[in-house]
């Protein structure tokens, strides 16, 4: 049992390091290397409040929303210039924001590891079906649920997901509609780095901040992406429910086959089915 | 540029990459150029930092110079990979470095090792563990001055012996220097009766222990073992920490913690035991000149990383100064045979035979330090002797 509720923290932390990945894609068509950067500054900027205030959740309130006013600026400054281009312009593009990025936080925080500590309410651990439970893994799971809920809702239900679809598939006849599409693409990868900052303070506790952590992480987000279809939040979810649930099961009955059973369900998925296990075409969630 | 010119500056070239580096390298001692590949970024990057700074007041003590001229550092990262690490060490050996300084993970060193053979360039090692870098009749032009995987898991199966714990889990990296220390651990603990209740491999930059750390929460072991380090450590001993692991087990590694890795630990690190490769509060004069003058130039204490690499680059430094020869083989045989009684580790001695220091082990426990020490600390709880660490070589 105790396998299953570490599963599910493993995958929603899983889908809310992916969960602005896909969304970016699904609604700008943007490739975004520069995800990994966005998640390491949410950590780092999570860091510095937690430091400042003496509150996790401050630092959960306060840095997605300061990496969101940065990602609409990086987003009006590059990014919007080449919305028109091949792939490979924007995929460039944020692989150059990667190292701004990173630099950018070496000169701030410096090269030295920080850490941010399990706010006090969920630092010990919690008995669950006979297991010993970390309380921080039950609050992401429930966050990430609620999250998950949260995006299905907005895009799916709300006035603005439909603004935000209909911008994202068909640009010209939502303008024509009156629909400020630059206003709604700014919007959307501010929102993105929104998410990745957000992942960035909900795994501070479990790792430590450091420069590094952004490029491990995007290869665990482009697996969800791919394997659950590229832009659908719903694939996402399930994607992630799939990899987090495999690697729990991996890690407990066979721990050296975890990383090639992951890449063999990838290759799979890109062989037999490349646009995703769960995507459904024209959906964004 | 006339053809023939061309072709004349090209055969030059061609010729003079031909010869041995330090051939070349005789005939310009303007400088002592060190290329120091350390990682500054990936699994160890935080390793990197400290050793810059040990080996840079190693050489500031000595004015700065050795055989009368300047000493000037390239410091590279290698992001923990071998690969940026040869690439990096050939652009400055092309640009005439004397030595070569690093890596820190045993994969980046043993390719160092590699390029420092054919090269015929020194090679200091001052952190890598890996047995294989320093093997009877090995690489002639490599050093190690700090402690191997063998002597580290040695101290492991010593420590459990005097903690009498007899049921061990134990968690590796997958890679091959932990992987090796694995299976020496589990063939001592067969000798001496150590249960093994159970065994994971985790990939290298492994961010989430949590399956495992509750693996080992059902199990019957009364100590966890962890070969793991750097951020990896930091992560497990955190996750582990979540569930209260270290409670009713003892959490030990061979290099699991020191007051670098568990200021970031945090203080889940408390209790947990590990070797330590230097440790400032060492009583001896030596060490007491090298704490001071650290703090005084970096306002807190030298790190077990900073402290090696002072060490190493301190000792290597003298030998070529009293080779007083810009001859590389005069700098190895000199090192090789030499005897290093000032180290701020006690006693060390250059084995020629491998050209591994022979050495003293430490081993340590977090414990809460009080003004000025680090808020978490290392308590030095055992000196192993050298003679009960290394075999004959």
């Amino acid at each position: 049992m105790s396998t299953i509720v570490i599963g599910l923290s493993l995958s929603f932390l899983l889908f809310l390091l992916a969960a602005g990945l896909t969304l970016v894609f699904g609604m700008l068509g943007v490739i975004n290397f520069a995800h990994g950067a966005l998640y390491m500054l949410g950590a780092y900027v999570g860091y510095q409040v937690a430091l400042t205030s003496g509150s996790f959740w401050a630092a959960l309130l306060v840095a997605p929303l300061v990496v969101a006013a940065l990602g609409a600026l990086m987003e009006r400054s590059t990014l919007s210039q080449v919305y028109g281009r091949d792939h490979i312009y924007q995929v460039l593009l944020t692989f150059g924001l990667i190292l701004v990025i990173d630099d950018a936080t070496k000169l701030v925080w410096g090269m030295d590891y920080k850490q941010v500590p399990t706010p006090d309410l969920l630092a010990g651990p919690v008995e669950l079906f006979g297991a010993m439970i970390p309380a921080y893994r039950l609050f992401i799971i429930g966050f990430g649920a609620a999250v998950s809920i949260l995006l299905f809702l907005l895009l799916d239900r709300s006035k603005w997901g439909m603004m935000i679809r209909a911008a994202s598939a068909d640009p010209d006849m939502a303008s024509t509609l009156g629909v400020d599409v630059a206003r709604v693409r700014t919007g959307v990868f501010a929102f993105g780095a929104y998410l990745a900052a957000m992942g960035g303070v909900v795994a501070a506790p479990l790792v430590p901040v450091e420069l590094g952590m952004g490029f491990s992480v995007i290869i665990d987000c482009f697996v969800v992406v791919v394997i659950g279809g590229l832009g659908s939040i719903r694939g996402a979810i399930l994607a992630s429910l799939l990899l987090g649930m495999t690697r729990a099961a991996g890690y407990t009955f066979a721990t050296e086959w975890v990383e090639l059973i992951t890449f063999v369900i990838l290759i799979a998925t890109l062989m037999f089915r490349p646009q995703g296990l769960f995507s459904t075409k024209g959906r964004a969630a | 540029m006339k053809r023939r010119t061309f072709l004349k500056m090209t055969g030059a070239a061609a010729a003079a990459s031909a010869f041995p580096a330090p051939f070349v390298r005789a005939a310009t001692p303007e400088e002592y150029h060190i290329a120091a590949i350390l990682s500054f970024s990936g699994a160890y990057g935080l390793i990197g930092g400290g050793m810059r700074r040990g080996a840079e007041l190693a050489v500031a003590e000595r004015g700065g110079k050795v055989l009368g001229v300047p000493i000037r550092f390239s410091w590279e990262d290698d992001e923990t990979k071998p690969q940026p690490a040869v690439q990096k060490a050939t652009r400055l050996l092309g640009q005439g470095a004397n030595m070569l300084f690093g890596a820190i993970s045993s994969a980046s060193t043993l390719a160092l090792q590699s390029l420092s053979t054919q090269r015929r360039v020194p090679h200091l090692v001052t952190i890598s563990a890996d047995d294989a870098l320093t093997v009877p009749g090995g690489a002639r032009y490599s050093f190690r001055t700090s402690n191997t995987m063998g002597m580290e898991v040695q101290m492991c199966v010593e420590f459990a012996r005097r903690r009498g714990l007899r049921k061990v889990y134990v968690v590796t990296a997958d890679y091959q220097v932990t992987r090796t220390g694995f299976e020496q651990f589990a063939a001592r603990a067969a000798e001496v009766g150590y249960e093994i209740v159970g065994s994971d491999f985790a990939p290298l930059g492994t961010r989430d222990f949590s399956v495992i750390i509750d693996k080992m929460a059902r199990s019957d072991a009364d100590a966890i073992l962890v070969m793991v380090t750097g951020n990896d450590g930091v992560t497990f001993v955190r996750q582990a920490g979540q569930v209260a692991l270290g409670a009713d087990r003892v959490i030990f590694g061979p290099v699991l913690q020191d007051e670098v890795l568990a200021s970031v630990t945090g203080p889940a690190a408390l209790g947990v035991n590990s070797g330590v490769r230097y440790h400032f509060s060492l009583e001896n004069d030596p060490n007491r000149a090298f704490v001071e003058a650290y703090r005084a130039a970096h306002g807190e204490f030298p790190s077990s990383f900073a402290g090696e690499a002072y060490d190493g680059m301190r000792w290597w430094l003298r030998a070529v100064d009293e080779s007083g020869s810009w001859d590389v083989e005069d700098w190895v045989k000199n090192f090789e045979s030499s005897v290093y009684a000032d180290s701020v580790e006690g006693r060390k001695q250059m084995r020629a035979c491998d050209h591994q220091a022979a050495q003293v082990g430490l081993w340590g426990e977090v414990v809460k330090g009080e003004a000025p020490l680090p808020e978490l600390t290392m308590r030095i709880t055992d000196i192993f002797e050298a003679d009960r660490l290394f075999g004959a070589c």
